[in-house]
């Protein structure tokens, strides 16, 4: 996939790292920043997160419509599953089509956790989050050594085998099989984050927390991202045998991509069953595997909240055409036309367009004053 | 266990093989996985079901929509996978993908999305003696079809000028060229030869499955592990992996059903795995 | 440390029934730059990727600093002194120079980088991406890449190959003052007769993938089996 999209314009501030050059642009560079995490980019994006997660907040407070509420809900739910997907997809080069392993497991486990074995919601689903992300760790350490199409139909085999095991009538007793499981909050603690089952279902009372989970989400995958680690993924992405001959091992790295590229799924199907406090074998099945791929491809996978948008977008088109269910029909123009003119997707087109745009401007700004 | 079991399960395989030869064919020359395969099936099987509801006689339909595929085919080719050959085999498949989408919604739009039973022709609608089991004659008529069919594909594929054209440009595209071979003129016959037999197989399946909206997306998994373990590329390899599979989802279903349904993903992720090239594969 | 730092024997590499490599041996002290020429198709960088451990041996094995590395893979061997460069440039395209050069560094434990920066000349280019900088310039970053924390011995693939004559020259020159520096031993393939007798203390000629003769580049020149089947007019 293209991934030579220009990223976001950064300034370098550290003095050692840039050599004064004769054109005199004011510093600003196009190109990735130097290795590691530097302190001031660090608290920067920190302060950013921590004004977009207030100012987010006051969400429920503008969007009137409990209908479009309900599309942002889900939409967030579904934008962490495409976060973590597309961060594997930009960083490893991966395409998964597996990933409902990771969230249609978690929120199953949060089902058969609270309702078959009682513990307490809260419980539940950080033990789900956890067992979402082991059994990552466990289906990446056998497919992340296989890359391209091989890792998809890897991927896609152990997603729908784990749906196929859902629908199983023999194991009706833990699964439901195709009647899938209610969430029932039992235990002395009966709320998740200080918000009870009721609250979890209704959109804007279950905002905030799932808010919250995607601006963290988002701040750690870009940490990871502009970390040593997230260079080395990147190196070897764009040049295994390189990689390998300059020292790097590559099994481990990747398959750290794919662990946590698995803990943003888990996560995001814990806040499923919260939410919907209920599970069945579509949460595993192909459809979702399928459209949360196309969502996250649509948004465009080399900025990190594309998928965002791209899940956001697809709630939102899933609400208007579901019903006509001309949402497929859409969803298949939208891949078509994306993969083949815009490769950075959505949201990497509209921003390639800004920096575009105040590049000339700037340029038109220098001509006219010199 | 009776032996009409094994005879499913052929059935089944002689489907998949015809489905899988298809896909083996152009994922061998144009290295792209033909996610719309299943769609394509499940328009054969439509065209079929068109046209034995408008009367038309179902050995017409047999030859008519293959035909109509290959059309199908010509336009994949001469619309995406010609103009796609310098970006990445993921990107041309998902653009597959989301052909197969928009397809299987297209087919939905004019025929409705109600489940339709299509008779098979007359003459074959009764069951046959068959070492003592009475069996639909008509499924005898997809193993049948699906072994000619098999037959013919590999003696044209070895034997005739085109099927070495095929299987060089299948081998190494630039050599080929290079060689004189007109690789994108290969191209197309493979692609409307693939589409066509997808075509074919839906048209067969049409009477023993019957049409359902959701007929092209599951088989799509089946045929595309069948090609994997079959061997990426390779026909032969293909075939004989449809006929395994085939055999044993359907026997698996009879002694083990928890565990049958499972087998196709434990195939295909022990191949890959342990054998990425596949039973009979050329190269991965 | 006594003894050779790079020691191959009976290096046999086989593609299926052709036999690229065979029954190769190469001793290279530190320090020492050795040479390897041959017409083309002599097996010279198939031999690379033997001892690389880019490929695995069909036979015969690689001691380095006295250990047997034969069957370990490429990133151990990065790791514990053995580097090499390609002959078609390998290098991250959409990084910048300085992300893969301290990429390396970290790895490698390299402390002085602005020295191999300087050396070949990098500094301008630090924080372009390796895609934008001319040809020659990412031939440097791979080379360099590869001399980053002195590595015991390193194995450059025609380094001077896509490159102007002056500028493989230059090359040539860098490479042999860096190994003399830090007292690295190199192991040199190269097309550039020329360079390789005028950089070079050892030098293997390789035919048809068997040694054709070894030792200094005088006795090599002078050789008359070499001469006969290589050198021919340009002797």
């Amino acid at each position: 996939m293209s991934s030579t999209a220009p990223t976001v314009v950064t300034t370098t501030d550290d003095p050692a790292v840039a050599p004064p050059r004769g054109d005199g642009a004011p510093g600003r560079r196009e190109g990735r920043v130097a290795v590691g995490l530097e302190r001031r980019a660090v608290l920067r994006a920190l302060a950013v997160a921590v004004v977009i997660l207030v100012a987010g907040l006051f969400v429920p407070d503008l969007i009137t419509s409990s209908y479009y509420m309900g599309v942002a809900a889900d939409g967030v739910v579904l934008g962490i599953m495409a976060a973590g997907i597309g961060f594997l997809a930009h960083r490893s080069g991966l395409i998964s089509l597996g990933h409902t392993a990771f969230y249609g497991g978690s929120a199953y486990g949060v089902a058969i956790f609270t309702t078959h074995w009682g513990w307490s919601p809260t419980t539940a689903a950080v033990v789900a989050v956890i067992g979402g992300t082991l059994l990552a760790v466990a289906i990446g350490s056998l497919v992340i050594r296989i890359t391209g199409f091989g890792f998809l139909m890897l991927t896609l085999a152990f997603g729908q085998a784990l749906y196929a095991l859902s629908t199983l009538t023999s194991l009706r007793d833990v699964t439901g099989a195709f009647d899938g499981i209610s969430v029932v909050f039992s235990g002395e603690s009966q709320k998740v984050a200080g918000l009870t089952q009721a609250q979890l279902g209704a959109p804007d009372t279950f905002w905030p927390l799932a808010w919250v989970c995607l601006v963290l989400v988002v701040l750690g995958l870009w940490l990871v991202g502009r970390s040593r680690f997230g260079v080395t993924l990147e190196a070897i992405r764009e040049n295994e045998e390189r990689a390998r001959f300059s020292g790097y091992n590559t099994y481990l790295p990747r398959l750290g991509a794919f662990a946590i590229s698995g803990f943003c799924a888990s996560i995001a199907g814990v806040l499923f069953a919260l939410k919907a406090s209920y599970v069945s074998p579509d949460v595993l099945g192909f459809q979702l595997a399928g459209d949360s791929l196309v969502a996250t491809i649509v948004g465009g996978f080399t900025i990190l909240i594309g998928p965002v948008v791209g899940a956001l977008l697809y709630i939102y088109a899933q609400g208007r055409f579901g019903d006509t269910g001309n949402l497929e029909l859409y969803m298949g123009l939208a891949l078509i036309v994306v993969v083949i003119f815009l490769p950075g997707g959505v949201v990497g087109f509209v921003t390639d367009r800004v920096v575009r745009l105040r590049a000339r401007l700037w340029r038109g700004r220098k001509g006219a004053g010199s | 266990m009776n032996f009409a079991q094994v005879l499913n399960g052929l059935a089944l395989g002689a489907l998949l093989m015809i489905l899988s030869s298809g896909l083996a064919l152009i994922y061998g020359l144009r290295g792209v996985m033909n996610f719309s395969h299943g769609a394509l099936y499940m328009l054969g099987a439509y065209l079929a079901y068109e046209a034995t509801s408008s009367g038309l006689s179902f050995w017409l339909a047999l030859i008519l929509a293959p035909l109509g595929l290959a059309v199908v085919g010509a336009m994949l080719e001469l619309g995406f996978f010609r103009n796609l050959q310098q970006r990445s085999h993921i990107e041309t498949g998902l653009v597959t993908f989301g052909i197969a989408l928009v397809l299987n919604r297209l087919i939905i739009i004019v025929w409705g999305d109600d489940t339709h039973p299509v008779s098979a022709p007359k003459a074959i609608d009764g069951t046959t003696s068959v070492f003592g089991t009475a069996y639909p004659t008509y499924r005898l008529l997809i193993i049948g079809a699906a072994a000619v069919m098999a037959v013919a594909l590999v003696l044209w594929l070895r034997n005739s000028r085109v099927g070495l054209h095929i299987r060089a440009a299948s081998h190494d595209t630039e050599t080929s060229g290079i060689l004189g071979i007109n690789v994108d003129r290969v191209s197309l016959i493979v692609v409307c030869l693939g589409a066509a037999l997808a075509g074919l197989a839906g048209v067969l399946a049409a009477p023993y499955f019957s049409v359902s909206p959701g007929m092209g997306q599951s088989i799509l998994i089946t045929v595309l592990i069948v090609v994997v373990v079959g061997g990426i590329g390779s026909v032969g390899g293909a075939m004989i992996a449809a006929l395994l599979l085939g055999l044993v989802q359907i026997m698996g279903n009879v002694w083990l059903p928890s565990v049958a349904v499972l087998v196709p993903y434990a195939l295909l992720i022990a191949v890959l795995l342990w054998r990425p090239t596949g039973i009979a594969g050329k190269r991965v | 440390m006594s003894g050779p730092v790079l020691r191959a024997e009976g290096v046999t590499l086989r593609y299926g029934a052709v036999v690229a490599v065979d029954h190769v041996d190469i001793a290279v002290a530190p320090g020492v730059l050795h040479g390897v020429i041959g017409p083309n198709g002599a097996g010279k960088s198939s031999f690379m990727d033997a001892l690389s451990g880019r490929r695995r041996l069909s036979g015969g094995t690689v001691h380095l600093d006295g250990e047997d590395i034969t069957k370990r893979n490429v990133a151990w061997r990065r790791k514990n002194g053995m580097a090499r460069s390609f002959q078609k440039t390998s290098v991250f395209n959409s990084m910048t120079v300085r992300t893969q050069l301290e990429m390396v560094a970290r790895r490698n434990r390299e402390d002085d980088l602005a020295g191999i920066v300087s050396a070949f000349g990098l500094e301008p280019y630090l924080d372009e991406p390796c895609i934008s900088i001319s040809y020659g310039l990412q031939r440097s970053v791979d080379i360099a890449m590869a001399l980053i924390g002195k590595p015991h011995v390193v194995l450059l693939d025609e380094p001077g190959a896509g490159l102007s004559q002056e500028e493989s020259v230059r090359m040539l020159d860098h490479i042999r003052g860096l190994c003399s520096e830090r007292d690295v031993a190199a192991v040199l393939v190269e097309h550039d007769v020329d360079g390789v007798f005028r950089v070079c203390d050892e030098i293997t000629v390789l035919s048809l993938g068997k040694v054709l003769a070894t030792g200094k580049p005088a006795e090599v020149r002078a050789n008359p089996a070499v001469i006969e089947a290589y050198l021919g007019s340009q002797a």
